[in-house]
């Protein structure tokens, strides 16, 4: 429950409407038919690997602990800020890392965005209970389970009467980095398939070197990665509605749904940033 | 079915704002074409213009969505908006004189496939999700199609990417110091997501006026447009420029006092704090 006010927080997960499948898969079908029109097979491989980022960083969200203005007065486990502020940051961090890391090689390139993403949740996650537990002086507790999966922990004697618990328990932490390095990885991929497509069109369109266009398409990769990773986190976001606690949270059964709309999605945008150079000078 | 978060009654209807909005952006990112017509750059300023008014209906446009109660903060509607917007424009930035147009059918359409994926996929089943997703998007597009149009004097994608370089005394056309090579296409980005996503963050609650929401709207798109004028120097002429930077900070003046004035009105009492002046002789 958010200090907003949520959507009802229904006890079972609504199933994706028919309608909704139908529309995603037609979707997907006809971006990557479209993709392979236009661009041939490196299209149709690139917006594979689109899509598949995109699917990565929509679950990878699922796993960060997000706890938003209650965890900020202590009255909810997880990091206290909404989703896409916490996404955009594990993801621009992997993304920093694994552009980084491109000319290595897309294996090396990938770890690195893994990294990138990864590290970053890593330090939040430390951070933000240095903060509870130093700072407000308030337990790790969770109020979703009574035991920590990892750890074996108990909770209901840490958790405060009226709250739905508090800090950040060692099961959130991990799940907080996973997500991190999930979303990094995917961003990164996302990255690494947009560059290949514009280095590879650029240099013919423009009559220039691969070295002289590589500003332009570094750049162009660069904004769109972050452009498909903010609208797939959102989606993700408004998949969890609000809070998260991590993997053991019963909202984490959720992401399938996630899952489909970041498909969709993905192909969408995906395909639009693919297309992008097909229609310069047509005009 | 949601709980719906307060906003204030009354103001200028949704749909009037909507074609005020749509209209308005769309004659005033043409009007910066004059530059080309004219083979002067003391149009570019109108990008900007239709940024803020692009701004001005989105923030209308974030109260209705928000006014259902996402759970996920009001930010991630801006990061949304953005996230299909910088899309679509640079896309429709692609296809020359039509490039406002292209952009607005683009983002529609990205808006649209996410707005039907939050509702029948994610299930949202907010009755206002997809209209608002399309309208979002489309403003996002036009924020950024708006503001790239004034830092660099033109909205074609030709001239976004190609800027000179001077060496050794030699103007030399390079790749590197334009508005997408030289990344300040991911300055904008951010400039407008701040824009988009804070007016309503911070009037929102019992007592939210409309028009005092709408004027910080302004003040937020004026205040993007100050930096945007400072990187137009780099791009186009040193008297464009400055004419540039003289509206955005007239503008954001005037509409920062007038939101003043609109505070002090909507409040129950304030304090105009002065300063401790020092004792004579020292405490």
């Amino acid at each position: 429950m958010s200090a907003l006010g949520g959507p009802k927080q229904t006890g079972g997960v609504q199933p994706p409407t028919a309608m909704g499948l139908v529309i995603s898969i037609v979707l997907i079908v006809v971006a990557l038919a479209l993709a392979f029109f236009l661009v041939q097979m490196a299209g149709l491989l690139a917006l594979v690997g689109i899509i598949i980022g995109g699917v990565l960083v929509a679950f990878g969200v699922h796993f960060v602990p997000v706890g938003g203005a209650p965890a900020a007065m202590g009255q909810a486990p997880g990091i206290a800020t909404g989703v896409a502020m916490l996404a955009a940051g594990a993801g621009l961090a992997g993304l920093f890392g694994g552009a980084w890391a491109a000319p290595f090689g897309l294996p090396v390139a990938l770890a690195g965005g893994a990294v990138g993403g990864g590290l970053l949740m890593a330090i939040t996650c430390t951070m933000v209970n240095v903060i509870y537990v130093f700072g407000m002086g308030i337990p790790a507790a969770s109020g979703k389970v009574a035991k920590d999966p990892i750890t074996g922990d108990t909770f209901p004697e840490y958790k405060s009467q009226g709250t739905e618990g508090h800090g950040l328990p060692f099961i959130s932490w991990v799940g907080g980095v996973i997500g991190g390095a999930l979303g990094g990885l995917g961003g990164t991929l996302i990255y690494l398939e947009l560059l290949d497509v514009y280095q590879a069109q650029l240099p013919v369109l423009l009559n220039a070197t691969v070295e002289q266009i590589a500003p332009v398409a570094v750049s162009l990769a660069g904004i769109f990665a972050v452009a498909m990773f903010l609208v797939n986190a959102v989606l993700a976001a408004y998949n969890i509605t609000g809070t998260i606690e991590g993997p053991h949270d019963p909202k984490f059964k959720r992401f399938p749904r996630a899952v489909i709309a970041a498909a969709a999605a993905s192909a969408v945008v995906g395909f639009f940033a693919i297309a992008l150079l097909e229609l310069v000078g047509v005009f | 079915m949601s709980v719906k978060i307060e906003v204030g009654a009354g103001g200028i209807p949704h749909n009037q704002i909507l074609i005020y909005g749509l209209v308005g952006s769309l004659v005033l990112i043409y009007l910066t074409y004059l530059n080309t017509i004219t083979g002067t750059q003391y149009f570019s300023f109108f990008g900007g213009l239709a940024a803020v008014v692009a701004l001005l209906w989105g923030t209308d446009t974030i109260k209705h969505l928000c006014s259902y109660g996402l759970g996920t903060g009001v930010p991630s509607a801006g990061m949304i908006a953005l996230g299909s917007g910088v899309v679509a424009a640079v896309f429709g930035a692609t296809t020359g004189i039509f490039t406002p147009i292209v952009t607005i059918i683009i983002a529609a359409i990205i808006g649209a496939v996410a707005g039907v994926l939050a509702n029948n996929v994610v299930r949202m089943d907010i009755p206002v999700m997809i209209v608002s997703l399309i309208e979002l998007a489309i403003v996002g597009a036009m924020t950024v199609l708006g503001l790239a149009a004034m830092a660099c004097g033109t909205f074609e994608f030709l001239g976004m990417i190609t800027g000179t370089a001077v060496i050794l005394g030699f103007a030399v056309p390079s790749y590197e110091f334009s508005v997408i090579g030289g990344s300040i296409i991911a300055v904008i980005f951010m400039l407008g997501a701040i824009a988009i996503q804070h007016s309503f963050n911070a009037c929102l609650g019992p007592g939210e006026k409309q028009d005092r929401t709408l004027m910080l709207a302004a003040e937020c798109g004026f205040l993007s447009m100050i930096p945007v004028a400072i990187i137009s120097f780099a791009f186009i002429g040193l008297l464009p420029a400055l004419v540039a930077l003289l509206v955005s900070i007239i503008g954001w003046i005037y509409t920062y006092v007038q939101y003043i004035a609109l505070s002090k009105r909507d409040a129950y009492a304030w304090l105009d704090a002065k300063p401790i002046l020092e004792p004579k002789g020292g405490a």
